[in-house]
């Protein structure tokens, strides 16, 4: 069991971290990324991280520093203009792995307008894990897993934070 | 034939695809890509899968052939088959996995049952069944053949042999697999679809355009030090590489003349992989092992629907005029370390898809494309560096890399098989 108080935070944290990527806001997101992050939208559901098979992204922190980085050139013209997007995060299970450390699992939805050539609106249903971790009294993530519904379907481009 | 083919209701291709331009409802008529599917992906040969991915017997992986659903299949003879997706009772889909081992097909909606090669084996409640077995098989494509491990198939028996077809688009296929120091590469990665809503021909057309780079990828240019600094992104004189036209619409961006050191393609230092580059040199000799290993893999197209992406296989899947699959694995070696196929896989990952620091940007500017080729359309200008191409003694045709030779090379291929007997005059025909 976990406090109040701890699900409150971890909550709060997710709240946040979906706000920032919903709204584009590159770097502010990054500020809430631990040095060991791993952020992995895997092929597959059953997928293992340092499997052979490909995934449709897979950053170690440079590789997310480099995403980042070119985001923020402001010629990405896959995000030019950004994507609008809502996400909303519902079912959140939160595990207490160390004494401050949490896995947290969620559903999440995410609504994106696509305003770069399509114009459409695409929905990126998919269940998260997030690894988070308190460093210096805040929390910071060091793993986030996106596991798409679709991901063996076809998928649409998929360049803002997901 | 079972009927004449009534040709007044194509477009006429001859008038469509001119030495430098092409119409733009190429990529928008619902009846141009009906006709494709057809002279394209039926009447031509069509890449499938590598044998790789089927080593064993029993061993099985769905495609799609235009519109067409079909498996490829090993079967204990170690022959590969390629079968039509559709039971030959009802027509439900008989293979359901994306890929997987079996030792028969059985359809799940009435139970008949297939041998690997398509034979009917087994009806249930045979009493009914007054049929003649060996007349209700599977519809396999009658024609498969490979090419270094490529299937490659057609559903047209009087298609022109496969090595017509590669014609001298073989030597890029050899340089992919000689990637390797014993010649086999392995597709064992899975594949990711990425769609674009863009047509099909968007894509071998921009994996072989020199010239977009800097207007498409500047942000991966400013974010990223990479190999192709010197590729593709320098000036119109600091340019060494090359665009390419291997004829039969096989296209090509040869970056290798701009590469001065071993492994510089691969994006790391030339003692990153000592035992790689040993390897190599012993399976090949100094000379060629060394041109390996400083030229790095093909960058080219083999038409209509096979990219040799470096260090990465693509299909390209038509789904409609203004819908296609760009569907990636890494490109694994054989008889290398873990090393080798690690950083294969993480370059692919960086390079191709949904999220990919490249790919995701030719996706939008592709929609875009698809967008203003609405309506009416207009005229599209492929004639850059027409002046300046120099054609080999093996026929081979070579431009500056920012030139739209592979594109003319592209369009000529394609009028030759969209409207065959079409005057070719002023084309610089490819023998």
């Amino acid at each position: 069991m976990i406090s109040v108080e701890d699900r409150l935070e971890v909550e709060a944290f997710l709240f946040k971290e979906a706000r920032l990527a919903d709204e584009s806001r590159y770097s502010e997101w990054e500020a809430l990324v631990d040095d060991d992050m791993h952020y992995w939208v895997p092929l597959q559901e059953s997928q293992e991280p340092d499997s052979d098979q490909v995934s449709i992204l897979n950053d170690n922190r440079t590789r997310l520093a480099t995403r980042i980085r070119q985001l923020n050139t402001g010629v990405r013209h896959a995000q030019l203009p950004p994507s609008r997007m809502r996400r909303s995060i519902s079912n959140i299970e939160i595990e207490k792995t160390g004494a401050d450390e949490y896995v947290v699992r969620s559903n999440v939805v995410l609504y994106e307008f696509r305003r770069q050539a399509t114009k459409e609106l695409e929905v990126w249903p998919a269940r998260v894990e997030h690894k988070l971790r308190r460093k210096d009294g805040e929390l910071k993530m060091f793993s986030k897993h996106i596991f798409l519904l679709n991901s063996e379907g076809s998928i649409r481009g998929l360049s803002f934070i997901i | 034939m079972m009927n004449q083919t009534d040709t007044s209701k194509f477009p006429r291709y001859d008038k469509l695809i001119t030495d430098a331009r092409v119409h733009s409802s190429l990529y928008t008529d619902e009846k141009v890509f009906e006709d494709e599917l057809n002279k394209i992906f039926r009447m031509g040969w069509v890449f499938i899968c590598h044998d790789s991915e089927i080593p064993n017997a029993g061993d099985f992986v769905r495609r799609n052939v235009g519109r067409e659903p079909v498996f490829a299949i090993r079967s204990r003879d170690g022959e590969i088959s390629v079968i039509v997706n559709r039971c030959a009772h009802r027509g439900n889909i008989i293979c359901q996995e994306d890929k997987g081992n079996t030792k028969a097909l059985v359809c799940q909606y009435h139970g008949w049952a297939y041998d690997t090669k398509g034979a009917l084996v087994d009806v249930p409640y045979p009493g009914g069944f007054k049929g003649d077995f060996s007349c209700h098989g599977l519809e396999r494509l009658p024609l498969v053949d490979s090419y270094q491990g490529f299937v490659f198939a057609s559903f047209n028996e009087n298609a022109p042999p496969l090595l017509n077809h590669l014609g001298r688009a073989t030597e890029l296929i050899d340089r992919a697999v000689e990637m390797s120091p014993v010649g086999r590469i392995r597709l064992s990665g899975g594949w990711v679809r990425h769609q674009l809503n863009c047509n099909w021909k968007m894509l071998p057309e921009n994996d072989t355009d020199g010239y977009h780079v800097n207007f498409v990828h500047p942000s991966f240019a400013q974010a990223i030090r990479s190999n192709y600094d010197e590729a593709v992104l320098d000036d119109e004189e600091g340019l060494k590489s090359l665009a390419k036209d291997w004829g039969n619409g096989h296209t090509e961006l040869f970056f290798s003349p701009s590469y001065t050191r071993p492994l510089e393609w691969f994006g790391c230092a030339e003692d990153r992989h000592p035992a790689y580059t040993k390897a190599l040199l012993a399976a090949y000799g100094e000379e060629k092992g060394g041109r390996i290993l400083r030229d790095g893999p093909p960058h080219a197209v083999i038409f209509p629907n096979l990219f040799l992406g470096e260090m990465n296989i693509v299909r390209f899947e038509p789904v409609a005029p203004g819908v296609c699959l760009h569907v990636h694995t890494p490109m694994y070696l054989e008889g290398v370390e873990d090393d080798v196929n690690k950083r294969i896989l993480r370059q692919s990952e960086g390079a191709l898809g949904p999220t990919a620091f490249l790919l995701a940007d030719d996706c939008v500017i592709a929609e875009r494309a698809q967008n203003a080729l609405q309506g009416k359309g207009r005229w599209l200008d492929l004639s850059r560096g027409a002046e300046r191409e120099v054609v080999a003694d093996d026929g081979v045709i070579s431009s500056h890399l920012t030139d739209e030779t592979p594109n003319r090379g592209f369009w000529r291929h394609y009028r030759s098989v969209m409207h065959p007997g079409a005057p070719t005059s002023g084309v610089s025909a490819v023998a």
